[in-house]
């Protein structure tokens, strides 16, 4: 709290350059219920503090990045709550503005066309009439915690809650793909949606995946999002999941299904969304002219949630910690945790399975070392052994951040 | 079958996909269905299994931020408020000038923005002085703050 007053005031000088547009300006547009407060991000170099808003209809109190097209983000403390994102708390990204306001569920048609032998109209009562499938899975945007690349990059300067877990209802893309009769030679299959660019000319978002990937049984197409038909702003009436892999290939508003002869070669396939082809997808600071390939699984991950950034708490002994954890494109293992910076581990209990690509819980009770500043950090091992680096990475798009990450508090 | 975490409803066979799927046909050898009514209190929904989807219409908060003032304003508002929030530009860590043009260029060549050649450098100014009053945290150099000029082609995320 404290620190975020001294913080505002710190930033004032800043904000009367920034200050009317950035944030008062925003409050102007939308009423009251926007600027209700601001949220300190946190992101190293400054320009981290944030609007509140509420005024996002389906949406409850978000972080606002972006007003137009919409980028909303998760507050953290909604991931201590649950492991499941409640919808009208779900992280939202847009990219072009020019996106449905209303959709009408009789005349809604998801089209399946190119190299398939059966060309399909889906209505959506017909969608309903598919066999059912149910997933837990997280979802995250590739620049999550970009605001966190140290040096900074470009891009959307999220914080750590560009991120949702929750339990999708929908039908398997192989059923739809097999009824349509994939025809030999076909590569990668292309997902379209309805919103659209603003000016002409402008590349259309959609996604490609490869035609294997897309048939694996486990690619879904979601209309419903823990029990409830989706937010508009999360993609109504349906969108694609791909579990394990990065949300840029999770389409909203999905409408378009176009099975290819080859590989995808627009712009968002081509060149956006690409990061460097090393280990880790790690580059040194300012590096350029290095080998690229398509973001695609993501990778292990774990926050403490039960505490805060910069929050202050009574010294004890010993005190209770707890947080989430994901394991990318498996399960999770383990989750150890610090309080000393790292230098010596302590396990915890992991909460409920809920499926290998949901969001775990992770508890334990933990000595501290000192009073004064404590920093705390979790860790998670996947299922396939990976376990989150103590090193950050870095590369010029600010995608796949996964190093321990590191809440700092004080205990007096 | 590597799926072991997906469960199938109850009522689900595959069979049924084909049953379901035979009656949609090709795109547009269905008469489409008549227009939703124009007024009317309930929204539409389809509803099957025990799911129902319920048609949506929302209205999105609008935004009239304007890039704050300061020289070649005019320029910025004129050119970056048309197609995103100028908090797009103004959440931006401090870049520098070399940073900021490619910014800018991707703007024109990649997003199709209509930004005239004569305006590219007023508006690099403005973004640069932005960044310079971004505190001493992270100036606008080569040495601290952000580095590594964004590939002018890709990025976002
Ligand atoms: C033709 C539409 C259009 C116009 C006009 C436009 N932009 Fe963009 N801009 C985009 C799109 C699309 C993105 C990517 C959005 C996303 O990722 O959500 C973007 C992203 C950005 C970003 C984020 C960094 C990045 O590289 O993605 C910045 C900063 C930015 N624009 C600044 C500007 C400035 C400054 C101007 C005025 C010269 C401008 N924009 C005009 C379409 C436009």
């Amino acid at each position: 709290m404290d620190k975020l007053d001294t913080w505002l005031a710190a930033q004032s000088s800043r904000r009367r350059f920034l200050g009317q547009a950035a944030l008062g300006g925003a409050a102007l547009a939308a009423g009251p219920a926007l600027a209700q407060s601001l949220v300190d991000l946190h992101l190293p170099g400054g320009n981290a503090g944030r609007p509140m808003t509420s005024a996002f209809p389906g949406k409850g109190s978000m972080i606002l990045q972006r007003m137009h097209p919409p980028l909303l983000e998760t507050p953290m403390e909604v991931f201590d709550r649950d492991v499941f994102t409640p919808n009208d708390q779900f992280f939202v990204r847009w990219h072009w503005a020019d996106i449905p306001t209303s959709i009408d569920v009789d005349t809604f048609r998801l089209t399946v066309r190119g190299h398939v032998n059966r060309p399909l109209s889906i209505s959506l009562a017909q969608l309903l009439r598919l066999p059912r499938v149910e997933m837990a899975a997280v979802n995250q945007c590739s620049g999550n915690s970009r605001g966190l690349f140290q040096p900074r990059v470009p891009g959307a300067q999220w914080g750590n809650g560009a991120m949702g877990n929750a339990k999708w209802l929908g039908v398997r893309l192989r059923d739809i793909l097999d009824f349509a009769g994939v025809k030999p030679g076909a590569v990668q299959v292309r997902f379209g949606a309805l919103d659209q660019p603003v000016v002409a000319g402008a590349p259309d978002f959609e996604k490609a995946l490869d035609i294997d990937h897309a048939h694996d049984g486990e690619v879904m197409i979601a209309f419903g999002m823990n029990g409830e038909q989706l937010p508009l702003l999360n993609g109504f009436p349906c969108r694609l999941i791909v579990p394990g892999w990065y949300s840029t290939y999770w389409v909203k508003m999905l409408n378009d299904i176009e099975v290819l002869p080859g590989p995808d070669d627009e712009y968002w396939m081509a060149k956006a969304y690409k990061i460097p082809a090393t280990p880790g997808a790690n580059v040194k600071p300012g590096a350029k002219d290095f080998p690229t390939v398509p973001i695609n699984r993501m990778i292990p991950r774990s926050w403490v949630t039960s505490l805060g950034e910069g929050q202050a708490i009574a010294f004890d002994q010993t005190i209770p910690l707890g947080g989430i954890a994901m394991g990318g494109d498996c399960g999770v293992a383990k989750v150890d945790v610090s309080t000393d910076g790292g230098r010596t581990w302590y396990h915890t209990r992991l909460g409920p399975d809920h499926g290998k690509y949901s969001f775990r819980r992770w508890d334990t009770q933990v000595p501290l070392p000192a009073r004064g500043n404590v920093r705390l950090m979790s860790r998670c091992w996947n299922t396939a052994g990976v376990a989150q680096p103590m090193a950050p990475i870095w590369n010029p798009g600010g995608f796949m951040r996964g190093n321990i990450e590191t809440t700092n508090i004080t205990a007096s | 079958m590597k799926v072991p975490s997906i469960g199938t409803l109850s009522f689900g066979a595959v069979g049924l996909a084909a049953l379901v799927l035979i009656a949609i046909g090709p795109p547009g050898s269905r008469v489409a269905p008549p227009p939703p009514a124009p007024s009317g209190p309930a929204p539409s929904s389809v509803a099957f299994g025990g799911f129902t989807l319920t048609s949506d219409a929302v209205d999105l908060p609008l935004d009239d931020q304007q890039y704050p003032d300061g020289p070649h304003a005019d320029v910025i508002n004129a050119n970056c408020t048309s197609c995103h929030s100028a908090s797009m530009a103004l959440t931006q860590p401090a870049l520098t000038a070399d940073q900021w043009k490619a910014t800018v260029t991707k703007m024109k060549e990649v997003y199709k923005a209509p930004v005239s050649e004569k305006d590219i450098p007023a508006i690099v100014d403005y973004l640069t002085a932005l960044s310079a009053k971004q505190g001493s945290a992270a100036p606008a150099g080569k040495e601290s703050g952000s580095q590594g000029a964004p590939d002018a082609s890709g990025g976002t995320g």
